[in-house]
């Protein structure tokens, strides 16, 4: 196959002299005024509200600290009336938390009817909470409940799609970056929007706190 | 569906069809609303149009640059790189590191590119179980159709359709009324399938090249849920599918987003970088990359340079007056439209794909709402113009034309003829429109046509003028 990989370049042809030049002119291409105005307050406050946002369509609420996420987790259930059984994902920043009253499980199964996680931030522009996987953030808590609630500090919210992605250029990536925005959906049927295809049918954010 | 062999009977059978136009109507109506709202929504979008098709065009003009810059990020995050220069090529290479891992089942996220190369067929053919986990691709497979858009590869069914070949092939249907009701019952459908698979296959929207990882994006969750429990992860992504990082894809997500559905991002924007890490709780053990050219080089090398650029959002299939008729399935090919119009030639060979190019009013709809601003009725022309260069028009239009010509050169004999027309024109008309006339049946057929007025141009023209 390295026949292939010969040919393909040969048949470009042009081989780059020089790629700091083409490094500069890459820098140049980013996007600046041209992007939406979508981030006119604190990025916090914006996350929030793009969330609730109809194209967003979470659920969103806002806690003093991390020892309060339990309660909203309760709230949430009892508002939802769902059993009090849930799939912890397995992060010690959650499980060092008072979950009394909630069986939780750390293996997400294919059913699941409600998994909790924490989510390494969010950026305000699109509403989108922001995963990079790990031992302790595995993808699957993402993609198999039925409910997803997710808590993230608010001081871990960056403005824009840029901005989340300069904050780890240059740096070691994870094997999976997943932006999540809004529950799953499908418009494959006439082009009408449901809610719940294959991922979660719900989704609720907890922010944690105020952006400093 | 219609497999005719030729262009003209496949529109026939098209127009024909009562319920194709209100399927098309349907969804590509809702994304034109959408995206209309999105727009206005984004009075920058011109500045960041130009900005996407910079990008790209930066990305063409230095494709060997960051294709290697790709390969070598991605190596060293375990990823597998294969190169290959034809469709038969990339499907080979797939259809071995299945075997060669003793899969029987794979799950398939929607890639245009599988498409395009026929990997479906290849898969099927090598003995193994393909499972489209796409709800528009699952519907298609159900069905046993071609993709009939590149975003809503189903559009051309009605919920009504959806729910008849639900009924016949999902365990647990349940009772169809709603499509909420159809959409729950291809999640229970395709749940433990892809738990159960051994490879799950993905195309990609972007490949970073600063970081070696591939972006997808999806609605529905499928893409991550095909990626991650399988042993083995298979890209499949054309060699045009570059951004330099993730900076830059974030740029074009913008883009490609609110050109397709018009919503801001994507519910699920993924970056896969690489194989399962030490500790991972899941992930596939096995992550390769296979980079496909397959007519790309050629494109860059023989004037399409600019296509190159396209980022599949199907906007212009859904503002094309000709797609908004005869829907996907009468051009062909897997890429239909606008965009389809000028690839396939491309793709299949012009002679075998001649009609796609003419097929097109040229009112320039497609070039407007291009996220990147490909000028595709510029491309179309060009394409006519080869064809015609090599004799591919059938003589009749040649013939036609070459009489067109002569007339037009002599504009009293033009205006003779036009006469002619005024006068026989009305005798077949009611109320103003003809609904049937002789040698007009190919657009009477399915509209009417107004019936002539005022006089010819030239005598208009001279009214008006030389008063
Ligand atoms: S040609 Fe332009 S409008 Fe059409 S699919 Fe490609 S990017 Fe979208």
């Amino acid at each position: 196959m390295n026949d292939a990989r010969s040919e393909i370049l040969k048949a470009i042809g042009k081989v780059s002299a020089n790629p700091t030049a083409i490094a500069a002119q890459a820098q140049r291409l980013r996007a600046g005024a041209c992007r939406p105005d979508r981030v006119n307050g604190p990025a916090d406050a914006v996350f929030i509200e793009r969330l609730r946002s109809p194209g967003v369509a979470a659920t969103a609420e806002r806690v003093a600290t991390m020892q309060d996420f339990p309660d909203a987790v309760r709230r949430y259930l009892a508002a939802q009336q769902l059993t009090p059984a849930l799939a912890l994902q397995p992060h010690p920043d959650l499980q060092a938390l008072d979950w009394s009253g909630i069986s939780t499980h750390e293996h997400i199964a294919t059913d699941e009817p409600v998994a909790v996680g924490l989510a390494l931030g969010g950026i305000a522009e699109t509403g989108s909470l922001v995963f990079h996987s790990s031992p302790v953030s595995p993808t699957l808590f993402c993609f198999l409940p039925l409910h997803h609630i997710v808590a993230v500090r608010a001081s871990q919210i960056w403005p824009w799609l840029e901005d989340y992605a300069d904050a780890f250029a240059g740096c070691a990536q994870p094997r999976n970056v997943n932006l999540i925005t809004g529950a799953s959906g499908t418009t494959d049927i006439e082009g009408t929007l449901v809610r719940g295809a294959h991922g979660p049918g719900w989704l609720h954010a907890v922010l944690i706190g105020n952006a400093e | 569906m219609n497999h005719a062999p030729d262009f003209d009977s496949r529109v026939a059978a098209a127009l024909a069809n009562p319920t194709l136009k209100v399927a098309i109507e349907r969804t590509t109506g809702t994304a034109r609303t959408k995206r209309a709202a999105a727009m206005a929504a984004w009075p920058e979008f011109p500045a960041a149009r130009a900005l996407g098709r910079d990008i790209k065009d930066h990305v063409i003009e230095n494709l060997a640059h960051y294709l290697v810059a790709f390969e070598k990020n991605a190596d060293a995050a375990g990823t597998k790189v294969h190169w290959a220069r034809t469709g038969e090529e990339a499907c080979q290479i797939v259809v071995d590191i299945c075997r060669k891992a003793g899969a029987k089942s794979v799950t398939r996220a929607k890639s245009m590119l599988g498409e395009e190369i026929g990997l479906p067929h290849a898969l099927e053919a090598a003995g193994l179980e393909r499972v489209e986990t796409d709800l528009a691709e699952h519907i298609i497979q159900l069905a046993g159709d071609p993709p009939s858009h590149i975003v809503w590869p189903a559009l051309h069914k009605t919920r009504e359709q959806v729910a008849e070949l639900f009924r016949a092939h999902h365990r647990d249907p349940g009772a169809m009324a709603t499509v909420e009701a159809m959409v729950a019952s291809a999640r229970r459908q395709l749940r433990e399938k892809f738990m159960a698979a051994d490879v799950g296959i993905s195309g990609a929207n972007f490949l970073v090249a600063d970081t070696g990882a591939v972006c997808t994006v999806t609605n529905e969750g499928n893409a991550e849920l095909t990626t991650t429990p399988p042993r083995i992860h298979i890209v499949t992504a054309g060699i045009e599918k570059l951004v330099p990082s993730t900076a830059h894809a974030m740029a074009m997500l913008r883009l490609l987003v609110r050109s397709a559905t018009g919503a801001e991002l994507t519910q699920y924007t993924t970056f896969h970088n690489g194989p399962k890490r030490a500790q991972d709780r899941d992930g596939p053990d096995e992550f390769h990359i296979v980079l496909v050219d397959a007519g790309r080089t050629r494109m860059l090398n023989e004037g399409l340079a600019e296509m190159l650029r396209c980022i599949r959002c199907g906007a212009c299939l859904n503002h094309c007056v000709v797609y908004r008729q005869i829907g996907g399935h009468a051009y062909g090919a897997t890429y239909p439209g606008p965009m389809g119009s000028v690839l396939t030639p491309m793709l299949d060979g012009l002679e075998q794909a001649q009609d796609l190019p003419r097929a097109c009013t040229l009112n320039g709809q497609c070039q407007e709402v291009c996220p990147v601003a490909i000028p595709l009725p510029t491309l179309l022309r060009g394409w006519r113009e080869k064809s015609w260069q090599r004799g591919f028009e059938p003589a009749r239009v040649r013939w036609a034309l070459a009489l067109w010509r002569f007339t037009a050169m002599r504009p009293r004999l033009y205006e003779f003829a036009g006469n002619i027309g005024l006068r026989i024109m009305p005798l077949f008309a009611h109320g103003g429109w003809i609904s049937r006339m002789p040698l007009a049946g190919g657009w009477t057929a399915h509209r009417d046509m107004p019936s002539p007025s005022g006089g010819t141009f030239l005598a208009q023209y001279r009214r008006r003028f030389k008063k």
